[in-house]
């Protein structure tokens, strides 16, 4: 019976959202929307809940343990502890600030300063990381081992030549066979691949609505 | 005999270099660039010339209208299109508009504006030569939604923006008797990160006849190119690569002129560091290949 | 009098729109008309005034502005069952010209939205073709599917961490549990954490969504158990670390550094930060297995990871792992699915281009 309502349930829902894309009255398309902007959002706030409860779990079980490392699982805590207070007490816009300050003299402690000065920046310098590794990934995986390889290497670097100036000087027609090969093979590949994924999200979806698929109550698949 | 043992040696070790290596020349090559700049200088491409050439012959009456479809995670792409637009506009002696679709756009329009303004009225002998808000550019502001304010610019460009950015009644301003709506428009021109300039097309051409260019960040210029083609873009910048070879074009136009002012062309410097940084990538798999080949031929 | 007479028809009078017809809109929720006309025969006007009479009154509201070059309106402000009557009037610098006002018409929300009728059939048909191979399946349990070259490697990628005694990583993707990627990554978990539980190696699965965490702390756990090793879970395997991109990619790094597993699975829907967790993986020299169907980061992991499942390979992948037949007979589904889907396209293609038919319009 546990299992029973779950199943009905998303029968239910699966079906309905698919009858909305066919039928556009609006008794239809409302309840759709507030399905989609109240329910989901409902249930998408009480599982952040959840979460919390596992990280501050996780950690607190690592300084009891004194496990390896146990001195930053005070920092994380420390961390959650604080933003929360600030965010709850201290007022999401800066114009109507709430019952906690937010700032002592000009040093402003407020959520959305401490979002853009520390989230933001540590976000931007975990990103730009991705120009040191495609360097180290280029040099070790680019290899002409094989036919393919050795066209994949070619491709790549026609388009890097393509994308700076430098391309059009050492050949003229260069930056366009660059375009070429982004819009027409490129596209090509990645509209094939897209095919393939859209019927797997189509069949997935029938088996889960269909229950064929009960791997998302989270016990296996019989 | 040696030779070739320590030769073996040197080809294995680089093929197996330590990664750290690699991110240090990384660094370098992206970090000198920026603080001393080399200047590339790149060569306009048809689309970038396409909309240079047509703002340099819009009829003098004819306006300049831009509009800021971008935020500040898109700037490094998308600024320096814009300064390099205004410079232009101001040296042709253009009138120019400024609107923003994107909210969080207007901080980065005021400081283009005032940046470029700044350049031109330091060098300005006199008045007729300087740039002033209200008579040789107004900055409209922002406003929603966005189908409204780009249907109504058609009929009346006032009546969408009642007080422009600074607070001033846009009715009251000198240029404004001048620019009414479209028709009073020799080309705008959206700078946008996301499908705005579709919208464009969709409302502003199509009912009104506006001609249109676009500046759009690199990833996306792929999508625009049909209608580059097919004549509803009258232009297009698409990247750094675009911003440069724009501002080049500008920096040439203006030599031409006798204004040989040298400015600040940010494109253009992140150019060389993307250049360098390519070329040096390219190197790396270069040689990772020689490695890769002679390590090959040792074993056989 | 001659004078006014010569000017009069010096003036041309400003031509109106004409054909002017007002419809409702088909295929909607209601509350929308259309109205068409044929553009003024002079240049130089500005754009069109459509206005609109609600037929009980006899004032003439003003809907809206169009431009010159327009040649329809849609009122989405009518109000259905009321009946509403329209003319459009051209404007310019010299004065207007009104069109003929149109017979009244009334807007109404339909039930069926006969635009969709292709995307139905369609629907239908691969529904068919799915469920017939699911019921194949239940009776005959021989179904072939090709070999997958990742899915082989699991076994080897998990008896390799066991030998070296060190853990075994899965990263179940950073999108929600809506997402099909994730839920294909789960189901992969599900048979991973079973083989684990067998072999005795540890397992770390640490996760980007709260909704996601809690299935996959069950189906960990559950696997746990019935791989006769309930014992062995324990609260630490599976655990929640942040949902904003760039924290969890420098979670999971510092995991792939301090704890160097021998194994790593990178499973699921992945966005910019897919590179980064596979080249700290290949840096501390464990074998990764990643799948994803998020086109933009598969030439990432096909670079930087020794197996990568493409696409709809990572969806199979429950049914490859665990054999169960019906599973299969899906995937033998979608398979014959697409081959309908390819045949239509090519027909479609060869008709379009031998006469000229705007078939590629349904597909």
């Amino acid at each position: 019976m546990q299992r029973r309502i779950p199943l009905i349930l998303v029968l239910v829902t699966g079906i309905f959202g698919a009858l909305t894309f066919f039928i556009p009255h609006r008794t239809v398309q409302a309840a759709d929307e507030s399905m989609r902007n109240d329910v989901q959002r409902i249930i998408t706030a009480f599982s952040l809940v959840l979460g919390v409860g596992s990280i501050v779990q996780h950690h607190l079980l690592k300084i009891r343990r004194k496990a390896e490392h146990w001195q930053y699982s005070y920092v994380t805590i420390a961390a959650i502890a604080i933003s929360a207070i600030i965010g709850v007490f201290g007022g999401l816009d800066p114009a109507r600030p709430g019952v906690l300050p937010t700032h002592i003299g000009s040093f402003s402690f407020h959520i959305q300063t401490l979002f853009t000065n520390m989230l933001v920046p540590l976000g931007a310098t975990m990103f730009s990381l991705l120009a040191f590794f495609m360097a180290s990934a280029a040099y070790r995986a680019f290899r002409a081992r094989t036919v393919e390889a050795t066209l994949l290497l070619a491709a790549a670097f026609i388009l890097m030549l393509g994308a700076v100036p430098l391309g059009r000087m050492i050949f003229g027609p260069l930056p366009s066979f660059a375009e070429w090969i982004l819009a027409v093979p490129n596209t090509a590949a990645k509209r094939g691949i897209l095919f393939g994924v859209q019927l797997g999200i189509f069949a997935t979806s029938l088996k889960i609505v269909l229950g064929i698929e009960r791997g998302w109550l989270g016990g296996g698949g019989k | 005999m040696r030779t070739k043992g320590s030769a073996r040696d040197f080809w294995a070790r680089l093929q197996s270099i330590d990664r750290r290596w690699i991110y240090l020349v990384v660094w370098l090559v992206v970090m000198v660039p920026l603080i001393f700049p080399f200047r590339i200088r790149p060569k306009a491409t048809p689309p970038v010339e396409k909309l240079f050439e047509f703002i340099d012959a819009m009829p003098q009456e004819k306006a300049l209208v831009l509009s800021i479809d971008y935020g500040p995670d898109t700037q490094a792409e998308l600024q320096p299109m814009l300064v390099a637009l205004l410079r232009h506009a101001f040296a042709t002696h253009h009138k120019v508009g400024v609107l923003a679709m994107v909210l969080t756009g207007l901080g980065l329009g005021e400081n283009a504006l005032s940046q470029v303004a700044s350049e031109f009225n330091a060098r300005a002998a006199t008045h007729d030569d300087s740039i002033v808000n209200g008579e040789d550019y107004v900055f409209w502001g922002w406003n929603t939604p966005y189908i409204t304010v780009m249907l109504g610019m058609g009929e009346n460009i006032s009546k969408v923006f009642p007080v422009d950015y600074y607070g001033a009644k846009t009715e009251s301003l000198p240029l404004m008797r001048h620019l009414k709506n479209y028709a009073d428009v020799g080309i705008l021109v959206s700078l946008a990160s996301s499908s705005f300039p579709q919208a464009w097309i969709n409302l502003a051409q199509t009912q009104f006849g506006v001609k249109l260019g676009c500046g759009v960040t690199a990833v996306s210029a792929a999508d625009f190119y049909p209608y580059l083609n097919s004549g509803q873009f009258s232009g297009m910048l698409g990247g750094m690569k675009g911003a440069a070879e724009y501002e080049q074009l500008v920096e040439e136009g203006m030599a031409k002129a006798g204004e040989n002012w040298r400015l600040r062309a940010r494109g253009t410097e992140a150019m060389s560091s993307q250049t360098a940084a390519h070329l040096a990538i390219i190197l790396f798999i270069i040689i990772g290949n020689i490695a890769f080949f002679a390590n090959r031929r040792r074993k056989l | 009098m001659t004078g006014l007479v010569m000017i009069a028809l010096l003036v041309p009078a400003l031509g109106p729109p004409t054909d002017v017809a007002a419809r409702d809109v088909p295929n909607d929720g209601g509350g929308s008309v259309a109205v068409t006309w044929t553009a003024s025969p002079d240049s130089g006007i500005a754009g069109y005034y459509v206005l609109r009479q609600a037929a009980a009154d006899s004032s003439w509201d003003t809907l809206g502005f169009a431009g010159r070059l327009a040649t329809e309106y849609s009122d989405d402000a009518a109000t259905d069952g009321l009946k509403y009557r329209y003319k459009v009037v051209a404007a310019s610098a010299a004065g207007n010209a009104e069109s003929e006002v149109t017979s009244p018409v009334t807007s109404s929300p339909q039930w069926f939205n006969t635009d969709t009728t292709p995307a139905l059939v369609g629907t239908a048909v691969l529904i068919a073709i799915i469920i017939y191979f699911i019921r194949r399946a239940r009776q005959d349990r021989n179904l072939f599917i090709r070999r997958i070259s990742g899915l082989d490697a699991v076994d080897e990628a998990l008896g390799r961490a066991t030998e070296m005694g060190r853990a075994t990583l899965f990263v179940p993707g950073i999108s929600g549990i809506n997402d099909v990627a994730t839920i294909a990554a789960l189901n992969i978990l599900g048979e991973v954490a079973k083989k684990t539980a067998k072999f005795g190696t540890p397992l770390i699965v640490p996760n980007a969504d709260p909704i996601v965490y809690t299935v996959a702390r069950e189906m960990v756990k559950e696997s746990y158990t019935t791989a006769g090793r309930p014992d062995a879970f324990n609260q630490d395997i599976v655990f929640f670390v942040t949902d904003q991109q760039f924290a969890y990619a420098a979670a999971v790094d510092g995991i792939m550094s301090r704890e160097k597993p021998a194994t790593n699975f990178l499973v699921g829907m992945f966005y910019a930060e897919a590179l980064i967790l596979a080249e700290t993986g290949a840096s501390t020299g464990a074998i990764q297995i990643a799948g994803t169907d998020a086109v933009t980061q598969l030439p990432f992991f096909i670079t930087a990871c020794d197996y990568t499942l493409i696409g709809e390979e990572l969806y199979a992948a429950s049914a490859y792992l665990s054999r169960e037949p019906i599973l299969l007979g899906a995937i033998k589904g979608q398979d014959y699915s697409k081959a309908v889907i390819v045949g239509a396209i090519v027909l479609a293609t060869l008709v379009a281009l031998l006469t000229g038919l705007p078939v590629l319009r349904y597909l």
